[in-house]
């Protein structure tokens, strides 16, 4: 069958996340919902939030990675479909910020499973967030 | 102020011989040494004689050869009883048949300090991951973090539902969590259900738990402020607040008016985002998605005008000890009373959705009913204690910033329901705007903070505040150091979760989103507590070594 791109035009219009908070203080998770809502709407990439890690191609990921939460997040991110992307939100995620080296975390994201998004900041302005689903975005067309 | 008093008399008229010594070092803060195992007679006491006392929470501390148990009571101040464990053998007796409410503070005082409560229905965990090592207790001073292994701490993925035990065959058990698309924070609850009816809940908690208290005790407290406002991004300026006043206490400073009211302002903005972000929220749990939609675009120029005042959208930095770090520009002012004029008229127009649109009342009458009693035994906060008709809120029980000189109401509905508690919260922004307007027309000239000294004197302070969901205490233990102690943090959602099952039991499935939504949970408040390990030099290894290969593959921004 001949490639159309049509897999990848379709991933690149329509990407699906999947949100998981490992131990955030709400910060990062607010302004990603933020992101949803009228005022930045990412919902004009195409981007939608879905709650089964089957559906979803790219995880959004946010707060340090707590020892409870580890072995969930490693099991989500196994369940997602290939090929998937992982974004981490916020300075927890991206080395752990305030919170590394306090006793119940295990670690920053890219620890635990790869990254291929950084968006820095305590917490990041959804503006920034947006900066960083586009950027994706644009990786996957090329 | 009478209640405070008559609790005071009560203890001394009762218990004469069992108190070692009553301290009441400010207005409203008394701490009581009691002899040890004393405590049962006099929360009974207060129980009884004193009405609406509620217990907030239990600090336990550790002195070295003793651990060091504080009760804070809550009976229109607040009363600390004090008694002490030896740390060989830390057992000492349950309060829980007193006072239900006690479960999971007793609970996180065994967990995190090892100390035992003789006639607890549930001595288990709480937020240390179950494969935690035993006897390892990460708030005693001398707690030294074990040689990390890989299965020491993680032997076993927590999140797998359980098997289902003593279920006849009608019940069933049905694990949410930890990820869950709806509230956004991992929070694992087994629900048993009987066809659609809750037969009953427990809930995990403990995924969010990072060990603030811990780090707390390794940072200065002018860095601890940074940190504290990390416990939560939502009502990170109560935090910071209650931490900064908790800190002045001790060290005995005077914040100059003008920093009062500055922070009264950030404060409200706080609540006013907070709410709103709640009852957004809330539309959605309830399947009303355009109301979500609608009222977090309202959300957003309350956003706007605390990145103006503060210079962050969330993470403000704004409170500082002795004051507040920046000053409002005139003509941020006028900005702020304009968008909050908007405001006000979006507040007015979703009372009227509350009250008015069928299919949301239907939805949330008499869901979740949480009677008065109920609400002060299991020792509930904020709104949902002021939607169950207990009109308390800190901000008039015990006045702080500058909340003594501006005129408020506080909102309590006695309907007991989720509506209630979503009521409450509507008309708290009307209340909040009514307070930023005020405070704004009346702000006093001055300086905007005082300088504090690094090293703060010995001494211990209770502080607390009403948090958009409810009172926060902080509880700071000084030992004249340049670092703290102590420091104890009991978010609102702690108090509130444990209404959860009596409110949910009896009801349907479908009712579990609006209930849980209805209390505002918040896990990052409660999972807080934990703190650095300096010994950390081993490595994690994960199944997913190959895929890390890929790791070239980055973007950075």
């Amino acid at each position: 069958m001949p490639d159309l791109g049509l897999l990848k035009w379709a991933r690149r219009n329509s990407p699906w996340l999947l949100h998981f908070n490992t131990g955030a203080c709400n910060g990062c998770d607010i302004e990603v919902v933020s992101l949803l809502t009228p005022r930045y709407d990412v919902e004009r990439f195409g981007a939608k939030l879905e709650p089964s890690p089957r559906h979803a191609d790219v995880l959004v990921v946010t707060g340090p990675v707590t020892r409870q939460c580890a072995p969930r997040l490693k099991m989500i991110y196994e369940q997602m479909p290939s090929p998937k992307f992982v974004v981490a939100v916020g300075a927890c995620s991206c080395s752990g910020g305030i919170f590394q080296n306090c006793y119940n975390i295990s670690g920053r994201l890219d620890e635990i499973i790869p990254v291929d998004v950084y968006v820095p900041g305590c917490p990041p302005k959804p503006e920034a967030i947006l900066q960083g689903v586009a950027k994706l975005l644009a990786k996957l067309k090329g | 102020m009478e209640r405070f008093e008559k609790a005071l008399e009560v203890l001394k008229n009762n218990l004469a011989d069992s108190i070692d010594e009553l301290k009441v070092p400010r207005p409203r803060k008394a701490y009581v040494f009691l002899k040890p195992e004393n405590h049962r007679e006099a929360i009974s006491l207060l129980l009884k004689q004193v009405e609406e006392t509620i217990l907030s929470t239990i600090t336990g501390v550790d002195l070295g050869e003793e651990i060091e148990l504080n009760y804070h009571m809550i009976c229109g101040g607040t009363v600390t009883l004090k008694i002490r464990v030896p740390k060989e053998n830390p057992v000492t007796k349950s309060i829980c048949d007193l006072i239900p409410g006690a479960n999971l503070y007793e609970r996180e005082v065994f967990d995190l300090l090892g100390v035992t409560f003789e006639g607890h229905p549930n001595m288990e965990r709480l937020l240390l991951p179950e494969s935690w090592p035993q006897g390892n207790y990460p708030l005693r001073r001398d707690w030294q973090a074990p040689e990390h292994q890989e299965d020491v701490f993680m032997s076993k993925d927590e999140s797998q539902p359980e098997s289902v035990s003593e279920a006849s065959e009608s019940l069933v058990n049905v694990i949410v969590g930890p990820q869950h698309p709806v509230l956004h924070e991992p929070e694992k609850f087994s629900f048993t259900l009987d066809g659609e009816k809750v037969v009953d809940v427990n809930a995990r908690l403990g995924y969010v738990h990072r060990g603030i208290e811990k780090a707390a005790e390794k940072m200065m407290y002018f860095q601890d402020v940074y940190l504290v406002e990390r416990i939560c991004g939502i009502c990170n300026a109560a935090h910071t607040t209650v931490f900064c006043q908790a800190v002045e206490d001790i060290a005995n400073v005077e914040t100059p008016p003008r920093a009062q009211y500055y922070r009264t302002i950030v404060h409200e903005l706080n609540r006013i985002h907070s709410h709103l972000l709640l009852l957004g929220v809330a539309g959605h749990l309830l399947g009303f998605e355009s109301l979500f939609q609608h009222v977090w675009r309202d959300r957003e120029p309350i956003m706007d005008i605390v990145e103006r005042i503060t210079g962050n959208r969330l993470m403000s930095g704004f409170n500082t000890i002795g004051g507040v770090r920046r000053d409002i520009a005139p003509s941020t002012i006028e900005k702020t009373l304009k968008t909050l004029k908007d405001v006000r008229k979006r507040a007015v127009f979703y009372k009227n959705v509350f009250e008015e649109d069928a299919t949301l009342r239907l939805r949330t009458e008499g869901v979740g009913v949480l009677s008065r009693e109920d609400a002060l035994k299991l020792c509930v906060v904020g709104p949902v204690l002021r939607g169950s008709g207990v009109a308390s809120d800190v901000r008039k029980d015990e006045p702080y910033a500058a909340y003594d000189e501006i005129p408020f109401n506080v909102i309590s509905y006695t309907d007991c329901d989720t509506w209630a508690r979503l009521m409450v919260r509507v008309d708290e922004v009307v209340e909040s705007i009514n307070i930023v307007e005020y405070a704004l027309a009346n702000l006093p000239d001055g300086k905007i903070r005082v300088r504090v000294q690094r090293k703060i004197p010995e001494g211990e302070a209770t502080s607390r505040v009403e948090a958009p969901r409810g009172a926060l205490i902080h509880y700071v233990k000084s030992d004249g150091s340049a670092y703290p102690y102590r420091v104890k943090v009991r978010a609102p959602t702690l108090a509130n979760l444990v209404a959860f099952p009596d409110a949910i039991r009896g009801g349907y499935v479908a009712d579990i989103p609006s209930v849980m939504g209805s209390l505002d949970p918040c896990f990052s408040c409660t999972d807080r507590m934990a703190f650095i390990d300096t010994n950390n030099n081993k490595k994690w290894h994960w199944s997913l070594d190959d895929v890390n290969n890929q790791k070239n593959r980055k973007v950075l921004i």
